[in-house]
Formats: structure tokens, C-alpha cells, sequence
């Protein structure tokens, strides 16, 4: 079984949309807020403690394929990322332990925009389905270009006390050569 | 033979003064000039062979993809007749794109203009409105299709050239193909690509990337120092030292085309795995040890059909690990420790697309041995994707190196700057070393970049 089909076998049914201000809802948007703030203040030990231990982390690829084929135009064989707990803890390791993560030292600045929130109960009374819009703007050295990276975020979200641990991030982007030199950072 | 023919720059510089070759150094204008990029898009991309795919992207009748080749757009498609077709991506008409997707499949592409039409095979099949014969009556239809490169499939990988009458695939490889043939013509079913490729840009010169992937050993003990401080080589040698030194000796091979390979040393590996000197096991007891990267135990004996003892020596002791063909490719066929002490082996190959003189598209193809079980392909898969490409650990390092490069090439004294490639092999092949070619042992010097650059040297330098 693929890495793509065991995700499939494993995701909860979807069910009815969290009216926009419940307390749940509001709850989310606070978890997302204050992971972009960690995120962005470069806290990423503290952001990968809200990781749940059996996450997957994945970010399709994109191809311009015409309108009668939109469902191939997300990749999930070949992936930007393609990352489990375990990985994305090396990749902290790497930013955050060793004086030779080029490619994020000096770190870029990055601002996460998250939007367009949608919460959704699932067949779990303690996961819940967040789609949400990221805009991500990224900026390196003194160079003027700013790197943009946009897309929608696929989350499951498992209650965790008071907050959330976050199980599975899908980030379906836009562009299908993508404007910014690596994904050194984290979406 | 190319025949010199003088070429000056627009201030003045003469073309073949930008290659010092005594002192083996490139003035580092070389990497931001836009004169120079546009005479290399016909002298270098117009004249060599240029990696667009891989065969198993485009398995059905009327299956096609869009690549460059250089500054152009090329329909790579599969005719009715089984036979790959590379066309100009360009409608005879009035010059419309004829394909504005990445991949497909067709009988007929149809420019969105006016109609034209066209067969995968790059044929012109009509305009709309035949009965006025809208294609006018000045050109026959046959003159009026697709201008076709001259198309090889090597180990199922598409290459392409426009350059109709030059030498072959074979020849442009050269010596350089007997070590190539372990990688790309080792197995019965061949490689296959696990999806299509990723894509970024990255706003460097292609030649930052191109002449790194011509077997630059040196910068990985400072510029990926990190696997060795929590990477994947942190616990292998001696006792979690992060000096990643020992994995640079090995045997450097180029070519007088460009080509190069680092064929780095198995034997610590072998040691490691089996707990038994290298130097007592049979070539088999090595493969056994340490199979190819992509290749499990049960595959092993296919090796045998279709490579000579003296190429298996070679895999079990030395193999090309990685390195490029000229002029923007980079192959990676390595061995990644994990952490349970096993091995994992990865097979990609990358293209670095020249999109203008300070910017290039990056291209990333992960391969698996057709033959290989789905759950080995998945964890290639996986493994290649952390560490190579996009978000890939080890390179996403390059990436954010070669823009500077390009940058300080770009500076009134930057751009007079040398680039340095005076760290000389003295040392030739080693004794009783099976391979062709230019061979050199030892640590990793810089003779495979600097044959590189001479071939470049002599590609811009040649009468049209």
C-alpha cells in the first residue's frame, strides 16, 4: 500500500461545517494564529511540539492541465514534501541544531496570511477538518524580489487539552513551478 | 574537429579570453553576461544533446509532456507508431504556443489560434476551413509541421538535440558511457520515473548549477556539513565526527565532452554491513553486501546481462555515485546511511533549465528499477524527496548558493573575478582500474569541472 493510500485508509469521514464563531471554531483560528506567530518568530521547537506523533505532512505537486482535467492537476506520487513525524523533527533538528542550515542561515523573513477558514466536524468527536488559504510571503538577504508562495491548507486538527495537535497537513499550492528557490521553510 | 572562429563582445573582450586556460581559471562575467547566455542557447543548447525525460512519463500512444530544450518549449509525444517525437513547441502559423499544459494526451494538438492542427508526431494535419485552403498554396502541407529534434532514448531517458547532423548520443558520451551504462543500463526492465518531475526557479545562471554537477566533491564538507552533524553520515565513521573528509577519496572520471563522475569508495560501507574486509569478498559477496542503489538481492543477477566483469568491479568498489552530463545535467545514484545502520539507495537526475542569463528552472525526476518492489519505491520515494530537490535537506543549500554567485558576476570588478579551478589530481587512475577515460584517484579535485568548462570553452569558440 502506498504512502498516499494509507493516509486515505486512515482519514476520518467529514462531516458538517462549525458555524464561523462557535467556540471551536474560534479555537481554531487561534491555534492557526499562533502557529503562524511561531512559525514566523522562527520558534520552530515550540511549533513542532503541536505536532501529533502520527502526523503526515505532504505538499502535492501542480500541473497545467486543461479544464477537463483539473482532478490531475494536483500530483500526490512525486511531492514538494513528503514528511512524517519523525522527518520533520530531523528537518527542526537541522535548522535549529547545526551552524550549517544554509539555506534558512540568515533566515528569510516570512509572514503567514491564513484565511478563509472552514472547520468541519469528523466521525471522531476529537478531530476536526480545517481548510484554510495561506499566503506566504518571503523575503531573503537584501535581495528586492519577494518570494510568494500561496495555497490552501488541508489540516486535521486533534484536540489536545486546551489546544490542538496538528495530524495531517496537505498544502495544495498554486504555482506549478514554484517562485522560491527551495522549501526551506515550513508551510 | 571544431575550428576555432573569433568572436568579440560587444566591449571588446574576445569570447575565448573569458576561459584562462594555464591558469585554469573563468571570468566570472561568464555567469550573468546576457550576451554570452544568448550565443550559449545556440552554441551550447543548439548543438548538444539535452535531457527532456524519461520514456515511462509518456508510456501510451498519444501521451505527451512539455520540457525545454534551452530558451525553447518542445512537445515530447508518443506516436501511434510507438516512436517518441520532440517538436518545437511553436505553431508554423503565427507562432502561438501549440501546447499551454505540462502533460496530456492527444492525437492532435491544436494550436488555439486559427486551428492548426498537428499529429504527435509533430506532422501538420489542416487548418480549419480546408476548402479554402487556409494553409495557403505557397507550402506543401509537409513542409508546414513541427521542426523536429533529432530524439535517443539512453536507458529509457529521452534526450534531444537540433543539432541534426552532429555526433550521436554514444559519441557525445564517449568514454564516459561505460561508466554511465552501471547506472542507466544495469537491469532488464530498466528505471522508470516514480512521477512526474518537480520544478522551481531559482534566480542563478545555469552554469552556477551546470558546473557543480560536473562532480564538485569539495563543497559538500562545507556547504552540506550538516550531515555530518545530524544527518545521515553523523553516525557513520568515526564515532559521530562531523567530518564528512573520508567520504570525498574515491576516482574522479571526465570527459572531453563535459562529463563527470565521482566514483566514491564502498568499501567503509561494505565493511560496516558485512563486518568483513572488502578487499576478501568476491565481487558477489559485495553486491550481496551493498546491492546498487534501487536494485534489491533477487534483481542481482540481472547485472550480469548486461554489464562485464570489469564494470561489476567497479560498481562494488567504486561506483559513479554522482555527477553530470554536459551541459545541465546532474545524476545522483547514492547510498544513504539510515539510522537502523542499513543502507538506502537513491536514483534521480536533475536538469538545470536556463531561463535567462540570471535565472534557472530547476527540474527534479526521482527513478526506481521498474523491477523494484512498490514498498522499496516508496521509501526511495520518500527519502529522496527529504533530502534532494524542492524541500530536499541537502540541496535546498545549493540552491540558496548559486544566486549569489550569479549576483557577484554581475559587479563592474565581481564580474572580472575568477573563478579558480587550480586544485590539480597528480595523480592518474589507479592501478589496475578497469574503466576508460580521464581518471584520476584520491581526494576530490577540480580536473572533472575544469574539463567542464574547457568543452564549454570550445563549443562557444567553434565556427558556426
Amino acid at each position: 500500500m502506498s504512502a498516499a493510500q494509507q493516509v486515505a485508509e486512515n482519514a476520518p469521514v467529514i462531516g458538517n461545517p462549525i458555524p464561523v464563531g462557535a467556540e471551536v471554531y474560534n479555537r481554531v483560528v487561534g491555534f492557526l494564529y499562533q502557529e503562524a506567530t511561531l512559525l514566523d518568530t522562527i520558534r520552530l521547537k515550540e511549533w513542532g511540539a503541536t505536532l501529533a506523533p502520527d502526523l503526515v505532512y505532504t505538499v502535492p505537486l501542480r500541473q497545467t492541465r486543461p479544464m477537463s482535467q483539473q482532478a490531475q492537476s494536483v500530483i500526490r506520487t512525486v511531492q514538494h514534501y513528503h514528511d512524517n513525524y519523525r522527518s520533520i523533527m530531523g528537518r527542526i533538528m537541522r535548522l535549529t541544531e547545526t551552524r550549517s542550515a544554509w539555506a534558512e542561515d540568515p533566515p528569510s523573513r516570512t509572514r503567514r496570511m491564513v484565511s478563509n477558514v472552514q472547520v468541519f466536524a469528523t466521525d471522531r468527536p476529537d478531530e476536526f477538518a480545517v481548510v484554510s488559504y495561506l499566503l506566504l510571503t518571503r523575503s531573503r538577504f537584501d535581495f528586492p524580489d519577494m518570494d510568494v508562495i500561496s495555497g490552501e491548507r488541508n489540516d486535521l486538527l486533534r484536540v489536545d487539552g486546551e489546544g490542538f495537535k496538528l495530524v495531517r497537513r496537505e498544502v495544495i499550492l498554486d504555482q506549478a513551478v514554484l517562485g522560491t528557490p527551495n522549501l526551506a521553510i515550513f508551510l | 574537429m571544431l575550428t576555432k572562429a573569433s568572436y568579440t563582445l560587444a566591449d571588446g573582450t574576445p569570447l575565448s579570453d573569458l576561459v584562462r586556460v594555464p591558469t585554469r581559471e573563468v571570468q566570472m562575467r561568464a555567469l550573468s553576461d546576457p550576451e554570452i547566455y544568448q550565443l550559449e542557447m545556440d552554441r551550447v543548447f543548439g548543438k548538444t544533446w539535452l535531457l527532456l525525460g524519461h520514456e515511462s512519463e509518456v508510456p501510451n500512444s498519444g501521451d505527451f509532456v512539455v520540457r525545454d530544450m534551452g530558451s525553447d518549449s518542445v512537445i515530447v509525444a508518443r506516436a501511434k507508431d510507438g516512436n517518441i517525437h520532440v517538436s518545437l513547441n511553436v505553431c508554423p502559423h503565427r507562432g502561438m504556443r501549440i501546447s499551454t499544459v505540462d502533460a496530456g494526451n492527444t492525437q492532435i494538438h491544436k494550436c488555439i489560434y486559427h486551428g492548426w492542427a498537428f499529429k504527435p508526431s509533430g506532422e501538420f494535419i489542416g487548418a480549419p476551413v480546408e476548402k479554402e485552403c487556409m494553409h495557403g498554396k505557397m507550402m506543401p502541407k509537409e513542409e508546414l509541421g513541427l521542426p523536429q529534434a533529432r530524439v535517443t532514448l539512453y536507458g529509457g531517458i529521452i534526450f534531444a538535440t537540433w543539432d541534426l547532423e552532429g555526433p550521436s548520443f554514444e559519441e557525445f558520451l564517449g568514454d564516459a558511457k561505460w561508466y554511465f551504462d552501471t547506472l542507466f543500463e544495469r537491469s532488464d526492465k530498466g528505471l522508470e520515473v516514480l512521477g512526474p518531475p518537480q520544478r522551481f526557479i531559482v534566480r542563478a545562471n545555469w552554469k552556477a548549477a551546470g558546473e557543480q554537477s560536473a562532480a564538485d566533491g569539495y563543497h559538500t564538507l562545507t556547504l552540506h556539513r550538516w550531515l555530518g552533524e545530524v544527518g545521515n553520515y553523523s553516525k557513520s565513521g568515526d564515532g559521530g565526527s562531523a567530518d564528512l573528509s573520508p567520504e570525498m577519496y574515491g576516482v574522479e572520471v571526465s570527459s572531453p565532452h563535459g562529463h563527470a563522475l565521482r566514483c566514491i569508495d564502498l568499501g567503509r560501507k561494505i565493511k560496516k554491513l558485512s563486518g568483513l574486509d572488502p578487499a576478501e569478498l568476491t565481487v558477489d559477496q559485495k553486491l550481496e553486501a551493498l546491492p546498487p542503489p534501487g536494485m534489491t538481492r533477487e534483481m542481482l543477477p540481472q547485472l550480469r546481462k548486461h554489464l562485464s566483469e570489469e564494470q561489476l568491479e567497479v560498481m562494488v568498489s567504486m561506483p559513479p555515485q554522482v555527477g553530470g552530463i554536459f551541459p545541465n545535467v546532474l545524476f545522483a545514484f547514492v547510498y544513504i546511511p539510515q539510522a537502523d545502520g542499513s543502507v538506502l539507495g537513491l536514483t534521480l537526475l536533475h536538469a538545470y533549465v536556463p531561463k535567462g542569463p540570471d535565472q534557472l528552472e530547476f527540474v527534479n525526476w526521482v527513478l526506481a528499477e521498474k523491477d523494484a518492489p512498490q514498498e522499496l519505491k516508496d521509501r526511495m520515494l520518500m527519502q529522496s524527496i527529504q533530502l534532494f530537490g524542492t524541500s530536499g535537506m541537502v540541496e535546498q543549500d545549493d540552491s540558496d548558493t548559486w544566486p549569489h554567485m550569479t549576483l557577484a558576476a554581475k559587479g563592474a570588478r565581481g564580474r572580472r573575478s575568477t573563478l579558480k579551478y587550480q586544485a590539480v589530481y597528480e595523480t592518474g587512475a589507479p592501478a589496475g582500474w578497469p574503466g576508460p577515460g580521464i581518471v584520476n584517484e584520491g581526494f576530490t579535485k577540480d580536473d572533472t569541472q575544469w574539463h567542464w568548462w574547457l568543452y564549454w570553452n570550445e563549443l562557444m569558440n567553434a565556427k558556426a
